[in-house]
């Protein structure tokens, strides 16, 4: 008996060392899970915040707000409640309840623009310049029309990569934005 | 042979000066030939107001003009409005602070044409694919007078975007503001 109880003590040590390891090993997997069911829980309240503060760089301003430049680059975000313009020093506002009506439209630009690719082109000889002109891009132009707390108009046009704009009309006007129905000219410009 | 071909080259050298000097007197006597400006019969009287309120007009029905291209034109003309420093204030169309002007001019842009032309096309044929729209621009009282009305056509025809078109058409829309104030 002793012998037994002697075979059988560490036997029951041995068992209960088992338990613990399988325990620990369930703890940590629990503690795995529940770090994995968090961290998914946490993206999935993040989700419709990352939809609701929608940030679009490189768009270009070309004319409409108010301390900044004529053609200045910067973000354009969705705010939740509007839009905002930033770049490296101005942020402007525009809020969805001043937003009078929402346009947008296709239309293509030249990949080399501007005064220092006009140049470039015009340095080009035997008129290689015009066969730089034959390439362009497809964008997507953005007009918003919103009145100030007097009640004057203002308008905004701003020039975003193909699909963007669509995609802000439309959170702005699930935001609440007015957006009236209108004829759209045919596009400006086609592909040759 | 030297001599007389000196000679012959003066005498005809001498008849040319003497075709141009009479040429050059004619066209001093008549001064309108030369471009310069006639007398006006009757000097423009020029306006007075301390304000001037942009108002948006809808173009006719048969024309239509992207939403960019108006809200471009619009904000370019408030622009070169401000930069003319010809009145105190600029406002914009449904601007309610207007009111207590006293002497406010309100300035209409009514579009009467516009052709969408192409940048591709204008930088690769030089000649063709130009940008204009063309507006009436007016004038008027608050209590709906014309003073003033001109046609205005603001073009790109070279080098530049579509809605440089609009840039063109504020800038001469101030050069007519600065005649008429």
């Amino acid at each position: 008996m002793r012998t037994r109880s002697a075979q059988f003590n560490p036997g029951v040590s041995s068992k209960q060392r088992e338990i613990v390891r399988r325990s620990l090993q369930l703890a940590a997997i629990a503690v795995v899970f529940v770090a994995t069911a968090g961290s998914a829980f946490s993206q999935q309240v993040a989700t419709p915040q990352a939809s609701q503060t929608t940030s679009i760089p490189h768009v270009k301003c070309v004319i409409g707000l108010e301390n900044v430049k004529a053609n200045m680059k910067g973000t354009l975000s969705l705010l939740p409640n509007g839009l905002e313009f930033a770049t490296g020093k101005n942020k402007v506002d525009i809020s969805t309840a001043s937003i009078q009506d929402i346009f947008t439209g296709q239309e293509s630009r030249q990949d080399v623009s501007g005064p220092a690719g006009t140049v470039a082109k015009a340095g080009i000889p035997y008129g290689g310049g015009r066969i730089v002109s034959l390439f362009s891009h497809n964008v997507e132009v953005l007009t918003v029309e919103y009145v100030d707390p007097n009640g004057g108009f203002h308008g905004t046009v701003f020039v975003l990569s193909p699909g963007k704009a669509t995609v802000l009309k439309n959170q702005l006007v699930a935001q609440g934005a007015k957006v009236s129905n209108h004829l759209q000219p045919p596009p400006q410009e086609q592909k040759p | 042979m030297k001599r007389l071909a000196r000679a012959a080259f003066l005498s005809k050298f001498s008849a040319a000066l003497s075709g141009t000097v009479l040429t050059v007197a004619c066209l001093l006597a008549q001064p309108s030939l030369l471009g310069e400006p006639e007398p006006a019969p009757q000097q423009m009287q020029k306006l007075t107001a301390s304000a001037i309120q942009l108002e948006r007009s809808d173009p006719p029905e048969d024309l239509l003009i992207p939403e960019e291209t108006s809200v471009a034109m619009y904000e370019n003309v408030i622009l070169q409005l401000t930069k003319t420093k010809k009145f105190q204030h600029v406002y914009r169309s449904g601007d309610r602070t207007a009111a207590s002007e006293p002497d406010l001019v309100i300035l209409r842009l009514i579009p009467q044409a516009f052709k969408a032309g192409s940048q591709k096309q204008r930088e690769v044929t030089t000649v063709t694919g130009a940008t204009s729209i063309k507006v009436r621009i007016q004038f008027a009282s608050r209590d709906g007078k014309v003073l003033r009305e001109e046609i205005v056509e603001g073009k790109v025809r070279f080098y530049g975007e579509n809605l440089r078109a609009t840039y063109d058409l504020a800038k001469k829309v101030a050069a007519v503001v600065k005649e008429t104030f």
